[in-house]
């Protein structure tokens, strides 16, 4: 057995060339750290979503964004004037013994460019095409503007998620921070070309994908949906829980030190018996109250003494710091979380002993940081950061030298005109 | 790539995993989420289940339509999590049951489950015992904490992973407690992710013939989603802890200091607006705006008509957008509320102002013109439900629209079926399965398909 190190990622051997803005750049990542050959083409000058911060010591750079590191992860990048007959050509020629066209400009550009599925795949039939817009490619909001806010507006993901009334009068839907709509689409994405791959393992075809990421956000909101079908019901919004047609017991408390943990339902819905360990391990704090009290080894009684036990285990955590609450609960089997914020997150030795903090060198900056690692665990293929984010144009030598197969004339002129 | 002998199985193009066998010992919602795409993608996914155990989506109460007899496979929420499975009930801690598990998973090509870590090994399927009974399986394991490191054996649901993930966190108004999110984000993409593994793996297979062992955790998938504010973190030392954060709906809370706070470009205006109230109380009558430029703010302005205030100077720069938020906010909603949601959304992308309606889930079944163009329900007949919509997926495959396979199976629908027909179990040893509590509990009433299932393999 090959150590870690030397094994391949699962997606080694293929060459997806990546077009996109903050709608895919994620799914681009994904395919990169397992392997893909991922390769970033830019404008000259760089894609837009090099100006979105935070930038390393808050400096605004095209070098210097960490959103646009973390999204960029273990590709390579060169720039291509795609509007130029020049940038063209050279774009066929990579498509040509390209495995993935992955982009993200809006619908019709490509094939306003000559540039689409039809054109390209002629000379590489086995090419599958995955193109990522807000919309998909026809319908009445096709060509609509949109950003990470407006998806999640559209998507569902605001009407779920606020504030009780009773917590805070007049809040509005609120949109979860993080860019989650690009992540949401960019899953969906990912999925659709594993599927087109391992069709494409059986029988050789290519084929084009069109997502569409309103229709991905639409679909990621859990139970919503099926309430709505089910009941004609519209969910409420709850503090830190679900949205429900319902009022439901809160679940969301503050620890003693300025925290907070979500017990989810399991802080409510319990039996007789899990009420007996809660109460066995409350009372060493001497903040059980009731519970040890024998009417609640009665399961009617506990059917109706939700929003009680909600209160008691408030009070518990009111008295208790953060990290002993979630951990001492964990530890009797029940799931609760604490909300960690990045603070608590670092250095987590969980966390640690799964390898989870991933160093990455920077050599023009001469330093190393350390990155998110991986979701899962690949036992056979290891994900891997296999280099930090492209320079601006970091490797249009190597590629479309070395591996286009241009002279250095030829670059020397695209490097002139600013096709490259 | 069937070892089973079966042969090389016909594929057609809208499904392409065809031929892909999928034991799903999934429950609740990451775990059927995630197999139910390999089914709408075209594998065919084997639900294994037991009724004294009962997936807890099979009861939940607030999805069984009125006038249809409750029961588990009446829940329109477990309907649309396992649509176009196939359902088998078998006792797995049974010896016989144990037994006909091991060989369906000879014949198949992925195992996936959700249960917390560790447990398919205690009942002796874990990945050493998978590859024995088929040695390029693909095994995705989707745990709360993963099968490794020392808290592994820590429980989640989608709410208390998406606390310890930091997402929980990034949502909600500063100076309050977190909003969190309204729903377990982190079972619909857990699911993706635990999908996103076995696609993953089964491509590596195809490639190198070896299977492997995924090691998903739900947690963690959150934490992989926060990177912008990890690498603020770990690299420039920045504090999640912090005045004006998070942002509520803006880039930036009016007074704080002006720093990235994770959603995208800063700009202004960005924020929820509430819009002419239609019904139940104006609840979800808002709609959303975000200028990223200066000529979109212009836009903006020309078509509230130019009012006086949006012309002080004050406005005219990002710089000082941010500072005068809430004078510009409420500038804007005496605007917005003159008009319904939809219609202000239309307004503004004509005019290249981007604008989008909060839509709740039944505007999205009833008035998203959009969703209804593409296709993205589709009626489907449904034995308890009736003709049921069920969601389809956000991509189209080759051009054609990708629906889901079927309706969800009814617990225990296909046992027969599976038994008899993939693995050779004879109807004789079929009715003594029944009689000793292998495929249903002695216990439990039959329901009448089950029932109609036992009596054809009596007349065999």
């Amino acid at each position: 057995m090959t150590s870690g190190n030397d094994m391949a990622g699962p997606l080694s051997g293929l060459r997806v060339l990546e077009l996109t803005n903050e709608q895919a750049q994620f799914c681009g990542k994904l395919m990169a750290d397992l392997g893909a050959d991922v390769i970033k083409i830019e404008p000259p000058g760089g894609q837009a979503t090099r100006n979105v911060g935070p930038y390393l010591d808050d400096e605004a750079h095209p070098e210097k964004s960490l959103s646009f590191w973390h999204y960029n992860t273990s590709k390579r990048g060169v720039t291509l004037d795609l509007n130029t007959s020049e940038g063209q050509n050279v774009f066929r020629k990579l498509a040509s013994n390209a495995g993935l066209v992955l982009e993200s400009f809006p619908a019709g550009h490509l094939p306003g460019l000559g540039l689409g599925y039809e054109s390209l795949s002629k000379d590489n039939p086995e090419l599958i095409m995955c193109s990522v817009t807000p919309f998909g490619q026809d319908g009445p909001w096709r060509d609509y503007q949109t950003s990470d806010l407006l998806h999640l507006a559209a998507g569902g993901q605001m009407a779920s998620s606020g504030y009780d009334v009773e917590d805070i009068p007049d809040a509005p839907p609120i949109a979860p921070g993080g860019g989650n709509a690009w992540h949401i689409a960019s899953h969906y994405s990912y999925i659709a070309i594993m599927g087109a791959l391992y069709h494409r393992d059986f029988t050789g075809e290519g084929q084009y994908i069109d997502v569409s990421v309103h229709e991905a956000c639409s679909l990621t909101t859990e139970g919503a949906i099926a309430i709505y079908l089910s009941t004609g019901d519209v969910v409420r919004r709850h503090t830190g829980r679900h949205a429900s047609p319902d009022m439901s017991p809160g679940i969301q408390h503050a620890t003693n030190d300025g925290g907070f943990i979500n017990t989810t339902r399991s802080g409510s819905n319990l039996t007789p018996a899990r009420i007996k360990v809660l109460g066995e391990w409350m009372d060493k704090y001497g903040l059980a109250q009731d519970l040890l009290d024998d009417k609640y080894q009665d399961p009617a009684v506990v059917e109706v003494s939700g929003q009680h036990f909600a209160d008691v285990l408030k009070n518990f955590f009111a008295n208790m710091p953060l990290v002993e609450a979630y951990e001492g609960g964990q530890e009797l089997n029940f799931p609760w979380g604490a909300i960690r914020t990045m603070e608590e997150i670092m250095g987590d030795p969980h966390l640690q002993d799964r390898d989870f903090f991933v160093p990455v060198e920077h050599p023009e900056l001469g330093r190393e940081f350390t990155y998110p690692g991986p979701a899962a665990i690949y036992n056979a293929s290891p994900w891997r950061i296999s280099r930090r984010a492209p320079l601006i144009g970091e490797h249009n030598e190597e590629i479309l030298g070395g591996e286009v197969g241009l002279s250095q004339a030829d670059l020397a002129e695209l490097k002139k005109s600013g096709i490259i | 790539m069937q070892a089973d002998g079966s042969g090389m199985p016909k594929r057609r193009k809208d499904r392409p995993l065809e031929g892909v066998r999928v034991v799903d010992f999934t429950w609740v919602r990451a775990g059927p989420w995630a197999a139910r795409w390999l089914a709408t993608l075209g594998a065919e996914v084997i639900k294994v289940e037991w009724p004294e155990n009962m997936d807890m989506l099979r009861q939940n109460r607030f999805t069984v339509p009125p006038g249809v007899e409750p029961g588990p496979n009446s829940t329109g929420q477990f309907a649309d999590t396992n649509a176009g499975k196939l359902g088998l009930s078998i006792n797995v801690r049974h010896p016989k049951g144990l037994e006909a598990i091991k060989s369906l998973i000879s014949v198949s090509d992925v195992v996936i489950e959700n249960f917390s870590s560790r447990i398919m090994t205690r009942w002796g399927l874990g990945y050493d015992e998978l590859k024995k009974l088929r040695p390029d399986v693909v095994y995705v394991s989707m745990a709360g904490f993963g099968q490794t490191g020392r808290q592994h054996y820590f429980g989640t649901m989608g709410p208390a992973a998406q606390a310890l993930s930091g997402l929980t966190h990034q949502s909600g108004l500063p100076g309050q407690q977190p909003a969190g999110w309204g729903w377990s984000y982190l079972d619909d993409t857990g699911g993706m992710y635990g999908a996103m593994c076995a696609l993953t793996a089964l491509r590596h297979r195809n490639q190198t013939g070896q299977g492997q062992h995924v090691d998903l955790s739900q947690m963690i998938t959150g934490i992989t989603l926060t990177g912008s504010a990890f690498l603020d973190k770990s690299i420039n030392g920045r504090e999640s802890r912090r005045e004006g954060y998070p942002p509520g709906n803006r880039t930036v809370w009016p007074g704080a200091p002006v720093v990235h706070n994770y959603r995208g470009p800063i700009a202004a205006p960005h924020n929820a607006f509430r819009t002419k109230e239609t019904h139940d109380g104006g609840y979800n009558d808002w709609c959303v705006i975000a200028c990223l430029s200066d000529d979109e703010w212009s836009g903006l302005v020309s078509l509230m008509g130019e009012p006086a205030w949006a012309k002080d100077g004050k406005f005219a720069t990002l710089v000082g957008r941010l500072e005068h938020q809430d004078e510009m906010d409420q500038g804007i909603e005496k605007w917005t509320k003159t008009m319904g949601k939809y219609d202000l959304a239309d307004k503004c992308q004509a005019a290249g102002v981007r604008a989008m309606p909060v839509q709740s889930s039944e505007d999205r079944v009833e008035n998203d013109p959009q969703l209804k163009h593409r296709g993205m329900f589709t009626q489907v007949k449904h034995p308890m439900l009736g003709d049921w919509k069920f969601q389809g997926a956000p991509f189209r495959l080759g051009g054609e629209k990708v629906a889901v396979k079927g309706p969800p199976p009814m617990i225990g629908q296909h046992t027969t079926k599976i038994m008899g027909d993939l693995l050779g179990v004879t109807s004789e040893e079929l009715l003594q399965g029944y009689e000793e509590g292998v495929y249903w509990p002695e216990t439990t009433p039959k329901f009448p398909y089950i029932l109609q299932a036992i009596d054809e393999e009596a007349k065999r």
